[in-house]
């Protein structure tokens, strides 16, 4: 176990540099750069190069990315350019707000969809269960940009409920920090609640139609303990995978959900600094998410065993 | 962006598809998924030859007209006609979805056979760049695309379908992988025939069925993923119209002259409900376990 | 509302917060302004890691010598009066007196003095450095301090525009800092000004804060004018609340979310006036928004070609359009609110397309296409290449729209590697600085789209001359050989909207634009 995981971990890192690579020469190979863009149609010859020089662009790429690894492998992600914040905790400042709204819309969705979808297997092909069907693949179907607009419409603008634009920090005021987060975390939790719904779905019919299953029936079980104790645990194994997978790509990306709701997130961030030709936060969330990311993957593959028994490390 | 547009919502490869009642039953999904995407198609390709109004012409006297019986989706913050533009949408975005979706398609099979066969140091260095690839945020990787080359419609094209890339070749190496040791691929290598022959020949059908699986959702992620970018601030270059961009063009209106946010958005949805039931259906016509 | 300062109450140090409650208690509630941003300040240090925002923000902090006035003009702002020698080469400031640095140390002409160094110190990368150290129009050649009150410049050669570039806001109206601003090693620390406010909470990302200064000195005016006048602040804190996207921000006004948004789309205004509740605060301003061509362009280096362009579009209708009815088409370089805008200046092109048509035939043209390029960060510059490329196709012009990212427009701007552009020059508040940012040779700056050697040496004389009726004369003339030119097509000034909620008063647009908080307070009834 322990050796998987190192194992894992060590896979990780040549990934980890062919990214900050790619991020490297991606964002530098986007015309225009930082001290332009501080410097706007005012700018003189002269101005921009010293605004380069201080920002240490008058050194080769390969030069700047020595610089950038070698000081990351010491901890320290650097400064924003645009806004000279130290790197690090703006990072986690604004991963923090990501994370809580994607763990929460996630953890929402997996409790609702899960028992949801065990139910229409359990009804297969009744009116029910098409219903049921029906109505995952609806909200599976709809952008989150846009349910997330018509929500902000009717409850913020229209009904007033809700806040529409700004964030509190959780830590500052935890009562007006979720009126902020009610919103998001509702759209998030019906669109990801259609795709973990059907699979649930799909794998516990699939579960359903093995023998063992047949077995505990023939045993006597009632239905209840069936489902329960059998169909259900086998069946959340690709469940799970889903829902990490989900969650992998979540916290790197909801970007355009942050822009709809104007929430401070790293989604955002990564944006915001792509057009601001903020190199050194760009390479930070990019480092940050694909650690995230992995992370993820890890943890997925470790917890696998606990829902199937099947799978050994 | 969320994690059903860039990664198969339902790996048909590793879990079998629902209904097993296709083969007994007339297959309700594809019939109205089939149903719906002709009814798009056929707009698309109607708004080639007729739309009510020409779409790119500016009428500055008649802005935000709310739908009525002259302008039936109502007029945006040039005077255009809303359903006109929409019809012309259509067109560009089913294209764009469309030519992203082939791109990834041909350059994934590609890197994908080459890896799954040659296997070896190509194979993991192969498989090293584009795991790296798949962590990358694809809308991210998209975006900063787009602003190199520029915001045409060729460029979210390559954007979107290099983005996209990596899990065609996920797929198709996975497929290449368990296929090549089959008994009649080994076959055809005994026989003397050539590696090439043998990769073209045996392995690239046997491919197809999980491809069109992951094609088809793919095409749902691409028409997202434009309407994204343009939420982003890089979609289509103007006159032009995809639904996304009018979706996100209409935002600053939303509170004045939501039509025209509500319609462009209904269409993205109709869109994706007509792929995902197709490729439901899709998928239970082709998943290898069904024809057990 | 209020949440932050009451925790701030009831949590802090026991005996500053009896302090604080006292204090709270007769002054009830302390009021609370809040503006909308798009986006965070980059720094506290006036002009140096700046912005538009950045800006508008420490010019509640700090205060220079000179400032504009509401018109755009410039009045004494710390100095008391300004004289000029008679040569023009001698600046002398007289200071106000009982003004104190809102660190409670009064203000002496020493510490201008030190400001002024400061800022001239190349290692401070003050951005309007070059104005100043002989690259522009004149160089600073010594600053001394005869008296305790009074402080003199001595520049090398006469310039008309010292003291306009001395109070632009992108230098951080040159503001006077105490310097303990600035720590031993040179490294900003942050701004002890003189102004209305202080620096309160800066939560980056989220919003940045003001505090009421309240030992401010203000001026003996009556009422506040520009960025000079009776600054006297009435409200307790203004916090700047970071909101980057537009239409997010409108519906964070008409929630409540923020009371104040200074800048608004034309649009906007049209359905924001509607709303009860709302106040829309207008003024022409002096941003330059236009198309630019290419004059080296192998099509567009004909004049014909780019006449014809500027024929053929409906400036009446584009501004209309663009401004909601809200500007005035102005096709000359100087803004229509400058002092130095006259009739010669309001002549501008005829809409003619039969002219166009037989200019484009002697010109060969048979429907090349141009490419035009765009953005969306800036919607009006998006909106004009829509309807530009609409407008010129009614005489077969065949414009291509080229959707750039900003910053990728920007570096084409910078490198002149483009047939057509549309663009908005940020506003310069002297004509000759106007006509500064598009004219020049193209070899040295190919960003300069008015490569023309007659008009480089009208603009040379205008900007060392200081009498208004020779300069008057001078613009006159450029502005007639620009039209005569077309290497570009102005088309409006823009407008400046600021939409502020009912029981805020004193909030006023202006020329220069940027929000100013002092003088603003809010009504009993608006608690």
């Amino acid at each position: 176990m322990f050796r998987f995981i190192l194992h894992r971990l060590g896979m990780a890192v040549p990934t980890l540099l062919l990214i900050s690579v790619m991020v490297f020469a991606l964002i530098r190979f986007i015309p225009g750069d930082p001290a332009l863009l501080m410097l706007g149609d005012m700018a003189d010859a002269q101005s921009l190069a010293q605004m380069r020089s201080s920002l240490g662009l008058d050194h080769s790429v390969v030069t700047q990315y020595l610089i950038w690894i070698k000081s990351v492998l010491s901890g320290d992600l650097g400064f924003s350019i645009s806004t000279r914040q130290a790197v690090l905790p703006l990072l986690l400042e604004r991963f923090s707000v990501s994370a809580t709204i994607v763990l929460v819309a996630v953890a929402l969705a997996t409790l609702i969809a899960v028992p949801v979808g065990l139910f229409a297997a359990w009804k297969q092909n009744s009116a029910m269960d098409l219903g049921l069907v029906a109505g995952a693949t609806l909200l599976l179907s709809i952008p989150s940009f846009w349910l997330g607009l018509l929500l902000l419409y009717a409850f913020g603008i229209k009904l007033g409920w809700l806040p529409v634009v700004g964030y509190v920090m959780f830590a500052d005021d935890p009562l007006k920090a979720i009126t902020y987060l009610v919103l998001p975390i509702v759209t998030l939790t019906l669109v990801e609640f259609g795709a973990i719904a059907r699979m649930a779905r799909a794998s516990t019919i699939e579960v359903l139609r093995l023998d063992y299953i047949a077995h505990a029936r023939a045993k006597g079980l009632s239905e209840g303990a069936v489902l329960w104790r059998h169909a259900l645990r086998n069946a959340f194994a690709p469940t799970w995978t889903l829902v990490g997978l989900i969650l992998g790509n979540l916290l790197g990306g909801i970007a355009v959900l942050e822009t709809v709701f104007t929430l401070p997130g790293v989604g955002r961030l990564m944006v915001d600094s792509i057009f601001a030709r903020d190199y050194p936060v760009l390479q930070g969330c990019l480092l940050l998410i694909t650690c995230i990311y992995v992370l993820v993957n890890l943890c997925v593959d470790l917890l696998y065993p606990l829902f199937d028994p099947r799978v050994k490390l | 962006m969320s994690a059903k547009r860039t990664l198969p919502a339902e790996p048909a490869r590793s879990v079998a598809a629902p209904a097993r009642r296709a083969w007994r039953y007339p297959p309700l999904n594809a019939l109205i998924g089939g149903g719906l995407l002709l009814v798009l198609i056929g707009m698309a390709l109607l708004g080639l030859v007729w739309t009510p109004y020409e779409p790119l012409r500016l009428d500055l006297l008649a802005r935000f007209q709310a739908p009525s019986a002259a302008h039936w989706l109502g007029t945006d913050e040039f005077g255009r006609d809303a359903l006109s533009r929409m019809m012309m949408g259509a067109r560009t975005s089913l294209w764009i979805s469309l030519l992203s979706v082939s791109f990834a398609v041909v350059a994934g099979t590609l890197i994908g056979m080459l890896a799954g066969y040659l296997r070896g140091w190509t194979d993991r260095v192969l498989m090293m760049l584009n795991d790296a690839l798949l962590a990358f945020p694809g809308i991210l990787m998209a975006l900063g695309i787009m602003a190199i080359i520029g915001a045409s419609q060729y460029g979210i094209v390559l954007a979107l379908g290099i983005a996209y890339t990596p899990s065609v070749v996920r797929v198709v190496r996975g497929s290449v992988l368990s296929l090549r040791e089959l008994e009649f691929v080994e076959a055809s290598r005994v026989i003397g025939n050539s590696e090439f022959y043998t990769m073209l020949r045996h392995i690239a059908p046997n491919c197809l069925a999980p491809l069109c699986v992951l094609a088809t959702s793919m095409f749902g992620w691409a028409l997202l993923s434009e309407s994204a970018l343009s939420f982003l601030g890089l979609g289509v270059p103007p006159p032009a119209a995809t639904w996304g961009s009018m979706l996100a063009a209409s935002r600053p209106y939303i509170a004045s002259a939501a039509w025209l946010g509500i319609f462009p958005g209904l269409f993205i949805s109709l869109a994706l409900l007509a792929i995902n039931l197709f490729g439901d259906a899709l998928r239970d016509r082709l998943d290898p376990r069904m024809r057990k | 509302m209020h949440h932050y300062v009451k925790k701030a109450l009831y949590f802090g140090v026991p005996t500053l917060s009896l302090c604080l409650a006292a204090l709270t208690l007769q002054a009830g509630e302390p009021s609370l302004i809040k503006v909308g941003f798009n986006g965070d300040i980059r720094s506290t240090e006036p002009g140096v890691n700046r912005d538009e925002n950045s800006d508008a923000f420490i010019m509640h902090i700090v205060e220079g010598l000179v400032a504009y006035r509401e018109d755009a003009s410039v009045g004494p702002m710390l100095a008391k009066d300004v004289t000029i020698s008679d040569d023009g080469l001698t600046y002398t400031f007289t200071l106000r007196e009982g003004v104190k640095f809102q660190n409670g140390k009064p203000l002496t002409a020493e510490d201008v003095k030190w400001t002024w160094q400061h800022y001239l110190d190349p290692k401070t990368q003050w951005r309007c450095l070059p104005e100043f150290d002989g690259r522009g129009v004149s160089k600073i050649l010594d600053i001394s301090v005869p008296e305790p009150l009074k402080v003199v410049f001595r520049i090398d050669k006469p310039n008309g525009v010292l003291l306009a570039t001395m109070s632009r806001p992108d230098c951080g109206g040159s503001g006077i800092v105490h310097p303990d601003s600035v720590a031993a090693d040179g490294t900003w620390i942050a701004p002890i000004g003189t102004g209305p406010f202080t620096l309160g909470q800066w939560k980056q990302g989220q919003y940045v804060e003001l505090n009421r200064f309240k030992d401010y000195t203000p001026r003996a005016e009556a009422k506040p004018d520009g960025f000079t006048g009776n600054k006297q602040a009435f409200v307790d804190r203004v916090r700047f609340v970071v909101i980057p996207d537009a239409a997010s921000a409108k519906a964070a006004l008409l929630s409540g979310g923020v009371d104040v948004l200074p800048d608004v789309t034309a649009m906007d205004e049209a359905e924001l006036k509607n709303v009860p509740g709302m106040q829309v605060r207008t003024s022409p301003v002096m941003t330059l928004g236009g198309l630019l061509f290419q004059t080296r362009d192998p099509l567009l280096g004909d004049v014909r070609i780019r006449r014809a362009v500027a024929l053929s579009l409906d400036y009446s209708q584009m501004v209309a359009t663009l401004s909601n009815g809200l500007s005035t088409v102005n096709n000359s370089i100087i803004p229509t609110t400058s002092a130095y805008y006259d009739a010669t200046a309001h002549t501008g092109y005829p809409y003619d397309l039969d002219e166009a048509r037989r200019l484009l035939k002697a010109a060969g043209y048979h429907g090349q296409p141009i490419k035009l390029i765009v953005n969306k960060r800036y919607p009006q510059m998006f909106d004009m290449g829509v309807l530009s490329q609409a407008m010129l196709q009614a005489v077969g012009v065949n414009i291509v729209l080229e959707t750039l990212e900003w910053g990728a427009q920007l570096e084409r701007y910078q490198s002149g590697n483009f047939q057509m552009m549309a663009f908005s020059y940020s506003p310069r508040f002297d004509a000759a600085l106007s006509y500064e940012s598009v004219t020049g040779n193209k070899d040295k700056e190919p960003r300069k789209v008015w490569d023309n050697p007659k008009a480089l040496v009208l603009l040379r004389e205008a900007q060392s001359e200081s009498v208004a009726p020779k300069r008057q004369a001078l613009f006159d003339q450029l502005h007639t050989l620009m039209l005569a030119d077309v290497p570009m097509v102005m088309i409006y000034n823009g407008t400046s909207i600021g939409v502020v909620k009912a029981g805020i008063e004193g909030y006023r647009s202006w020329p220069i634009s940027k929000p100013r908080l002092w003088g603003v307070s809010l009504a009993a009834t608006s608690k």
